[in-house]
């Protein structure tokens, strides 16, 4: 509190300065500064109000004595008025002023002053239409009966006028000026969440004059962004994709918007991260465009990178994936654009291969399947071949989490004493460090083999213990301490390995207490790869997750 | 039953009270109970909007009040004039008590507390109001912003949006009040051409004959309960008075333009006759004066020819049989005159010779 009145002065003159400008002149170029400000000054607005409600009228003129100034020129610029929660924020503020006995004339005045300015606010408004006025007097309609109507007829005689433009071209009879669309978008900025005003949002964005240059404002696109990414407006997808396919800001917004989510919020499990990314339209617009696609792998690609491969990051990339593919699929069955516009830097072949759902493939053939990855990935990160480093390929590897599971799975269920194929110990090294040198790789997975030799064993037998496992995943050769990639690929197994032994969930808490809390995140990695029928199973053994599961 | 109509009847005398000077005696607890009131008939619409025998006694109640003719002149029109207008009573009355000077400060005091109270407030009833009131701020300074900047009247005066709303509001109201007793709409509108300017009164009743068919805002029907008439009861109404009037008529017809007229006598082909009667009537005041060679009147308020022909022009641009029924007239007439096919002699030749190629 203590730093918000110390602001305050401050913001005060700035705003009152503002105030002063707007109301002298009404240019293009005021119009442009009150748009982009008005978010501010409601906030500011909001402040005000916190401070005022705690103080009496009279300390309120001591302290700010131009307040009535800065509170009547708000109520006289409509663009104020007309946006989101600030008539209702000055309101709040007139009504601090408001004494309930005024001790002498003075106090008097500031009452009936305030009271005037609140009743301009709802009330009788110098914005009333004259001529229509005396009409509803006769007629028994009071202003509330009359404007909402108003609004509502306006709102569709405009969309009917940018849709005739649109269809008829130069042989409209009601041609809009490209002027009046940019000048019309720029008026729409403060008035985007009031109620029936998406069918003049929607035909907006959708509009296409026949202008080589973008006609509407980028105020417009940026204020319909933020009113969608904080649900003041809804919107279809089509013209959600109009918005981010004309103005990439917006794109860029909302991905950060997603990626702030991901990783501020603590409590993030499956279905709330499939949420975010199913709310956000991302993967359907991504469906329908590659060019949102290529800047939503972008902006997850660089995250990676600045983060060193987040785990908060990676699910998103996982969800993000899933989810496309599955509005791509239902889309239609073949694919508009071929599959290199969405992966212009991947093997063809190999994209192919990791776009099938594992659940599409009989569980008999994964083996195969794996050891087709494999081999393709080896061969292009060993070959420096034509398609980017180790990590253009971990990075196209790791969009399609439920291959690296899978592979940790089926090497746990192979037979005890069989060796594991090395196909598959490949594929796990690499998926958790794309990094390593060719030698170090192969310690890696010696290293895991002999790890996979205790567990495969411990996975048939019908008692198990935390000890056992703790023993099985603790060893290792020569009693050095592992690298922290081998580690994590280790921690990896034991996961996959308390979910699927059949013994695994009676132990699980116990292992996980005496392991680090860092297996924590690795579940909902884990989790997000298997979508469907078996969340079930993995919700029940971990019910005692309250944060990262549903 | 009865003793929520007296309810109805009170609390509309309570309403008008607000707006007057009265107010002045009212204290805080007063008012508090006023809102109190007006919540609970509130209420009242949102409980038994479905329920069909409880609602159509109300508005009855409420209609009756259209029906209050006193000796000196009409009554103004009731403030809760519908059922619908229950649903937003609370929102009337406190309207009227912030814009009214004469409320004491302490009472003001009071109702600032009750309809404002502030973000956070758990009460659900006081939150919708407080944001139904700014809300409604919003939305006139939206009207306000759209219309100075990026409104264009739209030449074609139906499709205006401010006389769309008149227009609808019109019929709203008619139907309304017909429903209540036959003779409502007549009176009502009479009184209109009483009060208002005349001029843009004649508009709106010619936006409202014009209204497409099917009216967006059929909120009976919104409510499930079947309303036994057609939202186009109050054009039949309009139509109705429009023809008992002829005075009316006349200003009607000779007022608007030409395009207008003819959309509206299209649209409603009972209006034709009259319209047609009356251009032949103006027709026959013309003579033709031999030295300038032009079709002239005699009085200061005869119809100029410019204007006639234009006139007939757009009455034959419109489609048939609208088209078909005034270009036979026009040849039944020049017939009569004794179709002459010389310019000069019956105007109804001259008129078929200008029209020319288009008939």
């Amino acid at each position: 509190m203590a730093e918000d009145s110390a602001g305050l002065p401050s913001n005060y003159q700035f705003w009152m300065q503002k105030l002063s400008v707007w109301t002298q002149a009404s240019t293009l170029e005021t119009q442009r500064d009150i748009c982009l400000h008005l978010p501010q000054f409601q906030e500011f607005l909001r402040r005000m109000y916190e401070t005022l409600k705690e103080m009496d009228s009279n300390a309120i003129i001591e302290r700010f004595p131009t307040i009535c100034q800065l509170l009547a020129k708000s109520c006289w610029s409509p663009f104020i008025l007309a946006y989101d929660e600030s008539p209702k924020i000055l309101i709040w503020c007139l009504c601090c002023l408001i004494k309930k006995d005024p001790q002498n004339s003075r106090e008097s005045k500031l009452n009936s002053w305030t009271r005037r300015l609140l009743s301009h606010i709802v009330s009788t408004s110098r914005f009333d239409i004259k001529e229509v006025g005396l009409f509803n007097q006769v007629l028994g309609y009071a202003p509330t009966d009359y404007y909402p109507g108003l609004l509502k007829n306006m709102v569709l005689s405009l969309v009917s006028e940018l849709r005739e433009n649109h269809l008829n071209g130069f042989s409209s009879q009601r041609r809009m000026s490209p002027e009046r669309v940019r000048s019309l978008s720029r008026i729409c900025v403060p008035l985007l969440t009031l109620p029936d005003f998406e069918p003049l949002v929607e035909a907006l964005l959708t509009y296409h004059g026949h202008e080589p240059q973008e006609v509407l404002c980028p105020e417009f696109f940026d204020a319909v962004n933020e009113a969608f990414l904080l649900k003041k407006i809804s919107l279809p997808t089509s013209a959600i994709l109009c918005l981010w396919l004309r103005h990439l800001p917006s794109l860029e917004n909302t991905m950060l918007h997603l990626l702030e989510k991901l990783i501020s919020s603590e409590r993030n499990s499956l279905r709330r991260i499939k949420c975010f990314m199913k709310d956000s339209l991302l993967p359907e617009a991504a469906a329908c465009h590659p060019a949102i696609f290529r800047v939503v792998d972008e902006i997850f690609r660089s995250a990676l990178l600045e983060t060193d491969g987040a785990p908060e990051v990676l699910a998103g990339l996982q969800v993000f994936t899933r989810c496309f593919v599955e509005a791509l699929e239902k889309e239609n069955k073949q694919l508009k654009f071929a599959l290199k516009t969405y992966f212009p830097y991947a093997s063809p072949a190999l994209v192919m291969v990791l776009l099938q759902h594992p659940k599409d493939i009989p569980q008999g053939l994964w083996h195969q399947s794996l050891k087709h990855i494999s081999e393709m990935l080896k061969e292009i990160v060993e070959d420096h071949g034509s398609y980017g480093g180790p990590f253009e390929s971990w990075f196209l590897f790791v969009h399609f989490g439920g291959w690296a599971d899978i592979t940790a799975e089926q090497l746990l269920m192979s037979e005890a004493e069989a060796e594991p194929p090395e196909a598959l110990l490949w594929l796990l090294a690499f998926s958790c460090s794309p990094g390593a040198g060719h030698q170090q790789r192969a310690r890696t997975m010696v290293e895991v083999k002999t790890v996979l030799g205790c567990l495969t064993k411990l996975f048939r037998s019908p008692a198990l213990s935390a000890r056992d496992l703790q023993a099985a995943a603790g060893e290792n050769l020569g009693g050095d301490p592992r690298p922290p990639a081998c580690q994590q690929l280790v921690r990896r197994l034991l996961l996959h390995f308390l979910l699927w032994a059949p013994g695994g969930h009676t132990i699980a808490r116990e292992v996980i207490t005496l392991e680090q809390a860092s297996l924590n995140f690795m579940v909902a990695v884990t989790v997000c790869s298997y979508f469907g029928a078996q969340e079930n199973k993995i919700c029940y053994c971990f019910h005692f997750f309250p944060y990262y599961l549903p | 039953m009865d003793s929520l109509l007296e309810q109805l009847d009170r609390f509309s005398e309570v309403l008008a009270v607000s707006r007057t000077t009265h107010v002045s005696t009212w204290d805080p607890a007063t008012v508090r109970r006023a809102l109190q009131w007006a919540g609970y008939l509130r209420h009242i619409h949102r409980r038994f909007g479905r329920h069909a025998r409880i609602r159509k006694a109300l508005e009855q109640r409420l209609q009756n009040q259209w029906k209050q003719e006193g000796d000196s002149g009409p009554a103004p029109a009731p403030d809760l004039a519908n059922f619908q207008a229950l649903g937003h009573c609370d929102q009337l009355l406190s309207l009227r008590l912030l814009a009214n000077p004469a409320l004491g400060d302490a009472s003001f005091h009071c109702l600032l507390q009750q309809l404002f109270p502030g973000p956070g407030v758990p009460d659900a009833e006081e939150e919708a109001l407080q944001g139904s009131l700014a809300r409604f701020a919003s939305c006139r300074a939206a009207a306000h912003m759209l219309r100075f900047h990026a409104y264009s009247e739209n030449p074609v005066l139906q499709k205006d949006s401010v006389m769309k709303t008149q227009a609808e509001l019109l019929l709203r109201r008619l139907h309304e009040v017909g429903e209540a007793e036959a003779e409502g709409p007549g009176r009502l509108l009479s009184r209109l051409w009483e009060r208002l300017p005349q001029d843009n009164f004649l508009k709106v009743v010619a936006a409202a004959l014009l209204l497409p068919q099917a009216s967006p805002r059929l909120q009976e029907e919104e409510l499930g309960v079947g309303s036994p008439k057609t939202p186009g009861d109050g054009r039949q109404e309009l139509l109705r008075w429009l023809l008992g009037k002829s005075d009316i008529v006349v200003a009607f017809c000779r007022n608007l333009p030409a395009e207008l007229l003819t959309s509206v006598v299209g649209r409603h082909p009972e209006l034709s006759p009259v319209y047609l009667g009356l251009l032949t009537n103006w027709g026959r005041q013309l003579h033709y004066d031999l030295p300038k060679g032009l079709w002239i009147g005699t009085e200061p308020q005869d119809v100029p020819w410019e204007e006639l022909f234009s006139r007939f022009q757009s009455l034959c641009q419109a489609p048939p049989p609208l088209k078909d029924e005034v270009l036979t007239a026009l040849k039944s007439y020049k017939a009569q005159d004794g179709d002459f096919e010389v310019p000069g002699l019956s105007i109804w030749t001259d008129l078929l010779l200008a029209l020319g190629s288009r008939v």
